[in-house]
């Protein structure tokens, strides 16, 4: 963990980022707020230019070569805009990053796949990382000072779904040693973090679609177990987590599912954490006037 | 009887992979969120390979199920890597045009790559559209669907690569694998 009231200059003041599909459209409330909660910290984030998708799991599961290459001509440009740091907010893009970074570091046979595909190879001049990393550099005394509405009331189950949670050697994050961290940022707030079991069960991902009813008793069982702890919403870290959070289920009484920097906006009175929250499919409005967060 | 192990090792080939040292401990299975959904148990599918059982395995539910999620891999004490070898087995059911036994996450992923192709992202809205045409699964999630597009959860326009001639270059080449689409 970073020392206690951290010299000025040991944490970035400028960050590249990857966006990905679902954070300019389904997830956008997820950018928006985070880049809000940059703004507030002076921290300047820099949208890559001319990014494209990572793949995702389609890719990867169909046809190895375009994991490989779309994920790849993304780490390319970053390279080639001078950018050293690159963020990635969504859990699948930075796994399908970082797994085409492994093997384009790892396997002279794959840069040279890339070379004859664009033209030029991949010298392995950008780091990935995850949002949390970045979050994480923010000092708890910083969120702190920015409180103006705290979220008294609110309990939180904190859902950190599947690819965050796998060991890092094979996603290259573990949410593991950020908990703690998580935790108090939370409660720093003013809101509860719960202890429950569910934190690390599958959301279902692209199941959601093609087998709905599946996936309804898995989200279902992720409600139930919210409820039983206590929670009256639930935090998640991930575009797909939360629609399908949102989406699916319906056997039990849904709860709210918030991005953790919507939480962090609207406790600092952020204008604009209003218009994140109309967009949900589960109102949080009324549980947040009800107590007393909203008028 | 005479198994035939070409099929597995091309699995390991294409994996990295080698499937030895299962031992059928069921960490892969019992960890799995959705191994109900499945005909056959992770393990289950590397014992058949080790038989030789090449079409029951390209035919299964199973290698579409999966979703990759690294659940069995942080499990497996041997540490195979089963959703490197899901990807590999998917590819060859491809390559080889058998009976894909879940037609609509096929058509999910068939769809998805669609948009990559056209547009170098994914347009969310044409995505599920044309999903929907594709699977008939016209009216599921109606309801939900429309609220999201009347809370602004759906970008409107499209947003598009510039540079699309290198998209298409890599949607369109053959890169080791065959070329599917």
């Amino acid at each position: 963990m970073a020392a206690k009231n951290g010299v000025k200059g040991d944490r970035p003041r400028k960050i590249g980022y990857y966006p990905g599909c679902s954070l300019t459209s389904s997830a956008k409330e997820m950018e928006d707020s985070f880049m809000e909660m940059a703004k507030m910290f002076s921290l300047e984030v820099v949208t890559m230019e001319d990014w494209n998708c990572c793949g995702s799991s389609p890719a990867h599961s169909t046809n190895h070569g375009y994991a490989l290459l779309l994920a790849g001509r993304n780490l390319l440009l970053a390279e080639e805009q001078g950018i050293q740091e690159l963020m990635v907010m969504c859990p699948s893009c930075f796994v399908r990053l970082k797994e085409a970074e492994r093997k384009l570091m790892e396997d002279e046979e794959k840069n040279r796949l890339l070379e004859s595909v664009l033209g030029r190879r991949y010298g392995g001049g950008v780091r990935l990382r995850f949002f949390l990393e970045v979050l994480n550099d923010l000092k708890m005394d910083e969120f702190q000072s920015k409180i103006r509405t705290p979220l008294t009331g609110l309990k939180g189950a904190l859902y950190y779904g599947c690819l965050l949670t796998r060991p890092e050697w094979i996603t290259g994050f573990d949410v593991g040693p950020y908990e703690k961290f998580l935790e108090g940022v939370v409660r720093t707030l003013g809101a509860e973090a719960v202890h429950w079991g569910y934190s690390r069960q599958c959301c279902g991902a692209h199941l959601a679609v093609t087998k709905a009813d599946f996936v309804d008793r898995m989200v279902d069982r992720i409600r139930d177990h919210a409820r039983r702890a206590g929670a009256n919403c639930l935090v998640t870290f991930c575009p797909l987590c939360q629609v399908n959070l949102e989406l699916r289920g319906n056997g039990v009484e849904p709860l709210p599912v918030f991005y953790i920097s919507e939480l962090i906006g609207l406790a600092a009175g952020l204008p604009k954490s209003r218009s994140w929250l109309k967009k949900h499919l589960i109102d949080p409005q009324p549980l947040l006037r009800s107590l007393g967060v909203l008028s | 009887m005479k198994i035939d192990r070409r099929f597995m090792e091309e699995v390991s080939r294409r994996s990295g992979q080698r499937f030895e040292g299962c031992f059928h401990c069921l960490s892969c299975a019992g960890g799995c969120p959705v191994v109900e959904a499945m005909d056959y148990n992770p393990n289950q599918i590397i014992r058949m390979m080790q038989f030789g059982m090449q079409e029951k395995i390209l035919k299964s539910r199973t290698i579409w199920i999966c979703l990759g999620c690294f659940s069995c891999l942080a499990q497996c004490p041997n540490r195979v890597h089963i959703p490197a070898m899901m990807d590999a087995l998917r590819e060859m059911a491809l390559e080889k045009g058998v009976e894909v036994a879940e037609p609509e996450i096929l058509a999910f992923h068939r769809q998805f790559l669609n948009q990559v192709r056209k547009r170098g992202r994914v347009y969310e809205l044409e995505f599920v559209a044309r999903y929907k045409l594709a699977t008939g699964a016209l009216f599921q999630d109606m309801g939900a669907g429309l609220k999201m597009l009347m809370r602004g959860r759906f970008q409107v326009l499209p947003s598009r690569v510039r540079n699309l001639r290198e998209i298409r270059k890599i949607m369109e080449e053959n890169h080791g694998g065959k070329k599917w689409s």
